[in-house]
């Protein structure tokens, strides 16, 4: 009796089994699309939405055939008491061009009027952060700036020299981002400078830089972004400060627009990170407003191309 | 005891559907366009997955967002990053019967399929007219759909409303070939 009694238990126990199988059976077409999806490669998309978080590069890069009309003011007041301008001083401009000449590699050139510096870049994204298989943690964008001191020798050391080896500065960055969540990104820049403009011979020629970013996003369209480079061996000929931004970054489609509050006047890596002469705080020749206007034209239509 | 045991374990054996019976697809295709009078926006996926169990008449979708690829290369970023929100949505699945469907006919029918769309943490109730072209072991359905950019929670900034278009035309095709695990 006994024996007979387990094999209806066993019986029964395996009908309710077959039931709830046939039911699990509606829902489960979800799941096995959800394993087929598990395999692929899942790009991070715009850890930072734009070339630059403020005023240093950020490890975006544009896609190909993209050119980006890049225009950084800088507003300031001299420390003059009788300032008689409304608003500013002082103004500084950098117009730039910046082209992706593949969905890697892009490269700008661009001229600022305060300094005198025509710079250019080639910008070459190493690594792109993604999940699912073959994880990648980081992004890592390498930068090779250059730049060219157009003022006159005699202005910047009194006297007239000919070589122009003295006029070229050089910039390396290793970008190294990381995208946390949908709203926090951050970025390290390991920063080796050379200088070719030297005032004193007590100056180092080369510096080491660290740089830290970060962009929170309020909303869709807005985020906060912060930058500040830490320079391991400063000029002795005169005061230098770190550069320190904090300021919202604002984007409506084809244009992106940055506002910043920020210490640095110049926006070329090499002076800003080596030679920037104010602290950050709101004592009047110190604090600059920034703004910087980004207008983007694809010449590259994907899906045109595509459907030939 | 032991026979019946066997006989139902037959029986219900049998009556599972046996595997060649769904048909997926893996390279499904997705577009979707905004037509206004500023601009017009177009974007196709062509790596959707779906299955579909013949002998149910029941059919999954799902896709990944940032498969979509647009005219416009900063275009695509805009769309993931601050309207559709992928790295917090990144699928947009549809699960759903079709309505009166016949395996048996070897002719294309039309049917409706009726489910649930979800896309940015949003489920809607849809309908949707279907073709269903039939060769061989092989299926294709196609068809379109309208949706509504508002009943998915996707908020446009004031500037740029009149470059996106309140309802999005959705077309799909997907071209089944037999399920093989």
């Amino acid at each position: 009796m006994d024996r007979m009694k387990n094999r209806k238990q066993i019986f029964l126990v395996f009908l309710v089994f077959m039931i709830s199988f046939g039911s699990f059976a509606q829902s489960d077409l979800l799941e096995i699309l959800d394993k087929e999806h598990s395999d692929s490669i899942r790009y991070t998309s715009a850890t930072f939405k734009m070339t630059r978080i403020a005023i240093g590069h950020s490890t975006e890069t544009r896609k190909k055939g993209i050119l980006e009309v890049f225009s950084a003011n800088r507003f300031w007041n001299t420390g003059a008491d009788n300032s008689q301008s409304f608003f500013a001083d002082k103004v500084s401009a950098r117009i730039a061009l910046e082209y992706g000449l593949s969905d890697r590699l892009s490269f700008g050139f661009g001229g600022t009027t305060f300094d005198g510096l025509f710079d250019g870049y080639l910008k070459y994204k190493l690594m792109r952060q993604r999940s699912g298989k073959n994880v990648s943690p980081f992004n890592i964008t390498f930068l090779q700036a250059s730049s060219y001191n157009s003022n006159s020798f005699r202005r910047i050391y009194g006297e007239a020299t000919r070589s122009s080896d003295k006029r070229m500065s050089f910039t390396s960055q290793l970008l190294i981002s990381k995208k946390f969540s949908s709203k926090f990104s951050v970025q390290l820049a390991p920063t080796f400078i050379h200088r070719g403009v030297v005032l004193s011979n007590e100056d180092p020629k080369n510096h080491f830089a660290l740089g830290f970013g970060a962009r929170y996003k309020l909303g869709n369209h807005l985020s906060l972004v912060s930058e500040y480079y830490y320079n391991a061996n400063k000029l002795q000929s005169f005061d230098t400060y770190n550069p320190f931004v904090l300021g919202v970054n604002w984007e409506q489609g084809d244009v992106m627009l940055q506002f910043m509050l920020t210490n640095t006047r110049n926006m070329v890596e090499d002076t800003f990170i080596t030679a920037t002469r104010n602290n950050f705080n709101f004592r009047n020749p110190n604090l600059n407003f920034g703004f910087n206007a980004t207008y983007v034209i694809h010449f590259k239509r994907g899906l045109k191309k595509k459907s030939k | 005891m032991n026979r019946l045991i066997f006989i139902i374990l037959f029986f219900t054996l049998s009556m599972r559907p046996v595997e060649n019976e769904r048909i997926i697809t893996r390279q499904g295709q997705v577009s979707f366009f905004s037509y206004t009078s500023v601009e017009n926006i177009k974007a196709e996926n062509n790596q959707v997955l779906s299955i579909v169990d013949l002998q149910k008449g029941t059919i999954a979708v799902s896709m990944l967002m940032n498969s979509f690829i647009f005219e416009k290369a900063l275009m695509k970023e805009h769309f993931n990053e601050s309207y559709i929100e992928s790295d917090v949505y990144p699928k947009a699945t549809f699960e759903g019967n079709i309505v009166d469907f016949d395996p048996s006919d070897k002719n294309d029918q039309t049917r409706m399929i009726r489910g649930t769309f979800t896309m940015h943490g949003v489920s809607k109730e849809l309908e949707i007219k279907t073709k269903i072209e039939r060769k061989g072991k092989n299926y294709i359905l196609s068809g379109t759909f309208e949706a509504l950019v508002k009943h998915y929670n996707i908020k446009i900034p004031p500037l740029l409303a009149g470059n996106i278009a309140d309802s999005i035309s959705v077309n799909f095709r997907f071209e089944y070939g037999p399920y093989e695990k």
